[in-house]
């Protein structure tokens, strides 16, 4: 099957006459507004949904190679069997095209690894939730935003993408707020986080491929975080100094005297990453001027330090301890070309206590 | 009907009463509006009860309103 | 407004047992302590009927609140089913002949 292309969509929409739903159909009422219905069947994360007919359903599916009936991961919390035709008919309420399709499919089995722990990620009173970062060449193809408001409103792809997963973990999963999702305050990003790297625009080798993956793959990079925060410096003009500055907010993390707790993401923007380009600075040495300006004193090693008992705890004495495990800090190149300022993404418990980030790539584009 | 099947979608579980010849009409009703409204039915007519008449039409209905609204 | 039929997103298959309709919400396990709601639609004798109803929940340990809606013939206004949603653990309405 010829993938389905920006351009023409609908392509693929006449190749064969799609098999006939397994998921079951469900009437609503003479007198009921289909809208309406799906609110009242407890389907909607809160906005309105995409009515998921057989015909929009089956249009979907015309965005994979895949068959409707193979089960594309097991869901917590109520861990469910989910096919790809019921991430379709999630695909197509939470307002996907169909070209989007091998990328949802994707994030909802990287998710559902043991690695990211979506049921922890869930059940936390932390605010955390998935973030997808997408790379390789299916961002253009696709149309993801990689550049201006980056994190946020305004690109198809990027916010129903992240939405579906969301709605994939909901009603398939049975994941709701209130329920299993016990987060005391929650993060707007839970509805959708979803964005694409700019790579062509970074001095740097992509966050795949820094996970291993050459840079024609096309991946996916699930995360558990909450909402980003800018980190503003408009004045250092020095790479080290600007170093300086986002260690000083990452820092804060947490907790300003947190150690090894949570990983994070640095979504460094144009502007900054051209003063590091300028020095020649590697990703490497960014990472590494960043840990030397993000240790922190400490009396003792803190519970937070995993894999130490108490015992062991009390008897090392420890001076300092970086902010960050080794590699819990992931480093992506996003935003508008103008703005001095970075982002950071706090994470959830750190290491296979917590949720750890999985990469994986998209197959069957 | 249309009462019960909004006020349980504000989270109030609750139940109607319906004389003998509203069955099919509600059933007619929970179809259109996909939502089957819990209802008791009593003997019909009502209107021309004495008050009397009404009270032992009320303690029949008890039991099985209990039964709808409540899990116990 | 015209019928539609959708494909189910929880998973469920067309061979399951679970209906296409939306489900009454799960029921508090007795009414003592609560706070029922009895909503009289305005047809004759239901009053009657409703005081009745009052007597024999009361000794059951529930509490009561009366309302009354305007007229039989129309849904209950919002601000009525709001006060009723606010104020209600569970609601009874009658009585429709």
């Amino acid at each position: 099957m010829t993938p389905p292309t920006t351009e023409t969509p609908s392509d693929t929409a006449t190749t064969a006459p799609p098999a006939p739903p397994s998921n079951q159909l469900i009437r609503f009422g003479a007198a009921e507004d289909p809208f309406e219905a799906m609110f009242d069947r407890g389907w909607s994360d809160g906005l309105p949904l995409v009515p998921p007919t057989a015909e929009r359903v089956a249009q979907m599916l015309s965005g994979t190679t895949r068959a409707p009936d193979e089960v594309v991961a097991v869901v917590p919390p109520d861990l469910v069997e989910c096919t790809v035709e019921t991430v379709a008919v999630n695909a197509v309420m939470a307002g996907c095209r169909p070209e989007y399709l091998p990328v949802v499919l994707t994030a909802v089995e990287a998710a559902c690894t043991d690695e990211f722990n979506m049921h922890g990620v869930l059940a936390t009173t932390m605010s955390v939730g998935p973030i997808i970062i997408v790379n390789g060449p299916i961002r253009h193809r696709i149309g993801m935003n990689s550049g201006g408001n980056v994190l946020g409103q305004g690109n198809r792809a990027n916010l129903t993408i992240g939405r579906t997963l969301q709605l994939v973990v909901r009603n398939v999963g049975g994941g709701r707020p209130g329920e299993i999702d016990q987060s005391t305050l929650g993060n707007p990003g839970k509805l959708s986080f979803c964005f694409a790297e700019d790579e062509e625009g970074s001095p740097w080798e992509s966050l795949a491929q820094e996970r291993g993956f050459p840079a024609e793959a096309s991946t996916v990079t699930i995360f558990a975080g909450e909402g980003p925060r800018v980190m503003v410096d408009q004045l250092s003009r020095q790479p080290e100094r600007l170093a300086k500055s986002l260690a000083l907010c990452l820092l804060t993390t947490g907790h300003p005297k947190m150690a090894l707790a949570f990983d994070s993401i640095l979504v460094v923007s144009p502007e900054h990453s051209a003063r590091f380009r300028d020095a020649g600075w590697s990703k490497q040495r960014l990472q590494e001027e960043l840990r030397k300006n993000m240790m922190i004193d400490v009396g003792r090693l803190p519970a937070a330090a995993k894999g130490i008992t108490t015992e062991e705890s009390e008897s090392i004495q420890v001076k300092q301890l970086p902010k960050f495990r080794d590699g819990g800090l992931l480093i992506v190149h996003a935003g508008g070309r103008a703005g001095l300022f970075s982002s950071a993404i706090c994470g959830w418990a750190s290491g296979p206590a917590g949720s750890q980030p999985v990469t994986h790539e998209i197959e069957h584009v | 009907m249309h009462d019960i099947t909004d006020l349980e979608r504000r989270g109030v579980p609750g139940v109607f009463v319906a004389s003998v010849e509203f069955d099919l009409a509600a059933k007619v009703q929970s179809s259109a509006l996909g939502f089957a409204a819990p209802y008791v039915l009593v003997d019909h007519p009502i209107q021309d009860r004495t008050d009397d008449e009404m009270r032992i039409i009320a303690e029949k209905a008890v039991a099985e309103l209990l039964e709808k609204l409540t899990s116990g | 407004m015209a019928i539609m039929e959708v494909l189910d997103p929880t998973g469920k298959t067309a061979d399951s047992q679970f209906g296409s309709m939306r489900q009454p919400l799960p029921r508090p396990k007795s009414l003592e302590g609560k706070t029922v709601g009895l909503l009289d639609i305005s047809k004759p004798r239901g009053d009657v009927f409703l005081n009745e109803i009052e007597n024999s929940l009361r000794d059951r340990g529930a509490n009561i609140v009366r309302f009354t809606k305007p007229t039989f013939t129309k849904p209950a206004p919002v601000d009525l089913r709001q006060e009723i949603a606010s104020s209600c653990d569970a609601v009874i309405e009658a009585l429709a002949d």
